[in-house]
C-alpha cells in the first residue's frame, strides 16, 4: 500500500511537469491558434540555463531562476520576432508559422549540442535530493518542489486569463481575433506576450525537471510529446485542462508500469493509445473552451 | 615581345604548379574514412571515440605516416541513422578510402556494411557493442574490436560468481543498444542458470524511475543488473534506487565507465560495480593517458577516446604489413591481426582475430571496477575466468 502513496507523489509531480509544458503550448495556441513543438527546446535551453547558474556560476537558487526565466521570456518575445511575425504579417498560411517554429526547434538543439556538448550536465535541486515522509504521502524533496510551484504557476495563469484586464483580452482573441482587433485590442502585443509567457512557463517545466533528469540537449522532444499528449488530453480551451491533462497522463503512465501485468516494452505505449483514444473519442479534450459553453 | 610572352608562359606555368601541390600532396596521402554521429542519439558516445581516432590519426602523422606517406582522415556524419551511414559509406569508397572505422548506432553500422561487402572495403567498427555485426551478415571485410555485450555480462558474472545470485533484476532503457544489451545480458543470466525476476524499463524521456523500481524492490532479486546505456536514465534509476531505499547490489553495463557518471549521478554511484574496457594501470595505456594530455592542454583521455585510437591503429597497422593500399592485401592483413597490443583491455590481453572469426577484443580483455565515492575505484577483476 505504501507503494500506492509514494507512487501518486511521484506521478503527480511528473504529471505537473507535462502539464507546465501543456500550459506553455495552450498560452501560444488558444490566442493564435499556432502550435509550437519548439516548447520543449524552450525546456531544455533553461535546463542548460539552470545548469550555468546553479552549477557552473553557483548563484544563489532564486537568482540563477529568475535569470533564466527572464532570459527565456526575452527568447520567447524573440522568437515571435523572427520566426513568427513576418510570415504573419506577409499573409502566410497558418500552417507556416508551425513550420518556421519547427525549425527553430532544430536551431535550439543544434545550438546547445554544439555549444555545450552532447554529455548531459547537472542541475541542483533547492533542497537537495533528501526524502518527505508526510502519512502515508511519500517522496523527494523535488517532487513536492515541483508540485508547490506547479500549483502557483497553475493559480497564477487562472487568475490572469479570469481576472485581469490582459487576460481577459487574450480570452478575447482566442473566441474571436478580428472582433478582438475591432475592439482595440493590440493583436501583435498579445501574440508576443503570449510567446513571452510561454517560454517563461516552458522554461520553469525545464528548471524544475533538470535536477532529476540532468541538462541534455536530446531531452526537448520527449517533454514536447509529453506536454503535446497532456494537453489533447485536458483540452486546449481552459487552463486547467493542461493540469487536469498532465496529472490524467503520468498517472496512467506510472501506475500502467508499476501495477498492469503486461511486457514491460508495452507500458510506453500508453501515452500514445491515451492520445489516440481522446482525438477519436473527445477531440476538444476533456474541457471545453469557453465560447461553447454560451 | 617573344620575352614578355616566355615571361608570362612561365609565371602561368609557376602558378599552376603552385595552385596543383596541395593536389599532388593530397593525392599521395592514405586515405582513411570514419562515420561517426555528430546531431544524433549517439553523439555522445561517438564524439569521443572520433577524437580518439583524431588523435592517433595526429600522432602518427607526426611520426611520418605509413608506408612513406600521410594519413588523411575523411570524416562523415550519419546522425545515427543506418541509411544515411550507407550512404556516408559509399561516399568514403568513392573518395577513394583505403578503410572505413564506423563509430556510430550498431544499427547504423549494421546498414554501412551492406557498402563494403559489395565494393570489398575493408571495415570495422572499435567501439560498437552489439553480438549481431560480424553475425547477420557474412562480410569477409568488416571487423569489430569493441568489447561485446556478451563478453560484458560473462565479465561481470564472473566477478560475482562466488555471490552466489540466484534471482535478479535487469533494468534497461528503449533505445537500441539498450535493448540489444539486455537481451545479451538475460541470455548470460540464463546460461548461468540465474532467474531474471523483474525486468524493467525506463523509456527515454523519463522524467521518474520510480515505478520500475518499485517493481524491482516488490520482486526482491539478489542482485540489479543495469543494461540501459542512456547515461540520463541510468541517472534516474540510480536517483530512484536510493530514494527508495534499496540495498541489492548493483552491476553496471559499460556505459557506467564514462566519466560523466561522476557529476550527473554524483552522490548516487558509491558501490555500483562496472564493466570497463581500460585499465590506467596497463603501460600502453598510461603511456596513451600521458601523451594524450600533453597533445590536448591537460584534458584526460578515457576509454571512448581509447577505442577510436586503437582502432586507427589498428588499420595502419594492417596497412604496413600489407605494404600497400590494395584492398584485398589490406583484407588479408587485418585479419591476420593477432597480438596486438592496444589501449584497451586489461593488463595482458591483445587483439587478434581467432580462426577466421572478425572479433577482435580479447575475450579475457575486460575489467571490473567498483566506484568509490562518486571516483571510478581500481580494477577488481579480470575477464571471464
Amino acid at each position: 500500500m505504501s507503494d500506492f502513496f509514494e507512487l501518486i507523489v511521484g506521478a503527480t509531480a511528473s504529471g505537473c511537469i507535462y502539464a507546465l509544458v501543456a500550459l506553455s503550448y495552450l498560452l501560444i495556441t488558444r490566442p493564435t491558434g499556432v502550435i509550437n513543438f519548439a516548447v520543449g527546446e524552450w525546456a531544455m535551453v533553461a535546463a542548460f540555463g539552470g545548469f550555468l547558474t546553479l552549477s557552473r556560476f553557483e548563484l544563489p537558487y532564486p537568482v540563477g531562476m529568475a535569470l533564466v526565466l527572464a532570459l527565456m521570456i526575452g527568447v520567447g518575445w524573440l522568437t515571435e520576432r523572427i520566426a513568427v511575425r513576418p510570415l504573419v504579417e506577409k499573409g502566410a498560411p497558418p500552417l507556416a508559422p508551425i513550420l518556421a517554429l519547427l525549425g527553430m526547434l532544430v536551431v535550439f538543439r543544434e545550438v546547445v549540442s554544439v555549444g555545450m556538448g552532447p554529455d548531459p550536465q547537472p542541475v541542483p535541486p533547492l533542497f537537495g535530493y533528501g526524502r518527505l515522509e508526510l502519512g502515508l504521502l511519500a517522496g523527494s524533496y523535488q517532487s513536492f518542489f515541483i508540485i508547490a510551484v506547479t500549483a502557483t504557476v497553475f493559480a497564477a495563469a487562472w487568475y490572469f486569463f479570469e481576472r485581469t484586464l490582459a487576460g481577459r483580452s487574450f480570452e478575447a482573441v482566442a473566441i474571436d481575433r478580428r472582433a478582438a482587433a475591432l475592439m482595440g485590442i493590440n493583436l501583435r502585443r498579445v501574440t508576443a506576450l503570449a510567446f513571452a509567457g510561454s517560454a517563461g512557463v516552458a522554461a520553469m517545466a525545464g528548471l524544475l525537471v533538470s535536477p532529476n533528469v540532468s541538462a541534455h540537449y536530446l531531452m526537448g522532444l520527449p517533454l514536447a510529446i509529453q506536454g503535446f499528449t497532456a494537453l489533447v488530453i485536458g483540452g486546449v480551451g481552459r487552463v486547467e485542462g493542461a493540469l487536469l491533462g498532465g496529472l490524467i497522463l503520468a498517472i496512467a503512465e506510472q501506475f500502467t508500469v508499476r501495477y498492469a501485468p503486461i511486457p514491460p516494452g508495452l507500458a510506453q505505449g500508453v501515452p500514445l493509445v491515451l492520445l489516440i483514444a481522446f482525438l477519436l473519442v473527445r477531440p476538444t479534450g476533456l474541457l471545453r473552451a469557453r465560447e461553447s459553453r454560451a | 615581345m617573344k620575352q614578355i610572352f616566355l615571361a608570362l608562359a612561365r609565371s602561368v606555368v609557376a602558378t599552376a604548379v603552385v595552385m596543383a601541390a596541395p593536389v599532388a600532396m593530397a593525392q599521395n596521402t592514405i586515405k582513411i574514412g570514419m562515420i561517426t554521429d555528430r546531431v544524433g542519439p549517439a553523439k555522445s558516445f561517438a564524439e569521443p571515440v572520433a577524437a580518439g581516432a583524431v588523435y592517433a590519426v595526429k600522432e602518427l602523422n607526426a611520426k611520418g605516416g605509413v608506408l612513406g606517406r600521410q594519413i588523411e582522415l575523411l570524416v562523415e556524419d550519419d546522425q545515427g541513422r543506418p541509411d544515411v551511414s550507407a550512404t556516408a559509406a559509399r561516399k568514403l569508397v568513392d573518395a577513394g578510402v583505403a578503410f572505413i572505422l564506423s563509430v556510430s548506432l550498431t544499427p547504423a553500422t549494421q546498414q554501412a556494411q551492406s557498402v563494403s561487402l559489395e565494393t570489398k572495403t575493408p571495415h570495422m567498427t572499435p567501439s560498437n557493442s552489439g553480438d549481431t555485426l560480424t553475425t547477420q551478415i557474412n562480410n569477409p571485410n568488416f571487423w569489430q574490436t569493441g568489447p561485446l555485450g556478451s563478453t560484458q555480462i560473462s565479465t561481470l558474472l564472473s566477478y560475482a560468481r562466488n555471490k552466489n545470485f540466484t534471482k535478479v533484476a535487469v533494468v534497461t532503457d528503449n533505445s537500441d543498444l539498450g535493448q540489444l544489451t539486455a537481451r545479451f545480458f538475460k541470455e548470460g543470466l540464463a546460461r548461468a542458470n540465474i532467474q531474471v525476476v523483474s525486468e524493467e524499463v525506463v523509456p527515454r524521456g523519463s522524467t521518474t524511475a520510480d515505478p520500475q523500481l518499485q517493481k524491482v524492490r516488490a520482486a526482491n532479486p539478489d542482485a540489479i543488473f543495469l543494461a540501459g546505456v542512456l547515461t540520463p536514465e541510468n541517472a534516474l534509476i540510480l536517483r530512484s534506487y536510493r530514494q527508495l531505499g534499496l540495498k541489492q547490489p548493483l552491476l553496471g553495463n559499460y556505459n557506467f565507465s564514462i566519466p560523466v557518471y561522476g557529476t550527473v549521478a554524483k552522490g548516487l554511484l558509491d558501490g555500483l560495480a562496472f564493466v570497463d574496457a581500460f585499465d590506467p594501470a596497463r603501460p600502453q595505456t598510461r603511456q596513451f593517458i600521458e601523451n594524450y594530455k600533453r597533445d590536448n592542454n591537460g584534458t584526460e583521455p578515457y576509454n571512448l577516446n581509447g577505442y577510436g585510437y586503437d582502432g586507427v591503429m589498428m588499420v595502419v597497422d594492417a596497412i604496413k604489413r600489407a605494404g600497400s593500399t590494395d584492398k584485398e592485401k589490406v583484407r588479408e592483413a587485418m585479419q591476420a591481426t593477432k597480438g596486438f597490443q592496444g589501449v584497451m583491455g586489461g593488463v595482458g590481453s591483445s587483439y587478434g582475430f581467432a580462426d577466421g572469426k572478425r572479433i577482435g577484443f580479447d575475450p579475457n580483455g575486460m575489467v571490473v571496477r567498483v566506484y568509490e565515492g562518486d571516483a571510478q575505484g581500481k580494477v577488481v577483476h579480470v575477464g571471464v575466468k
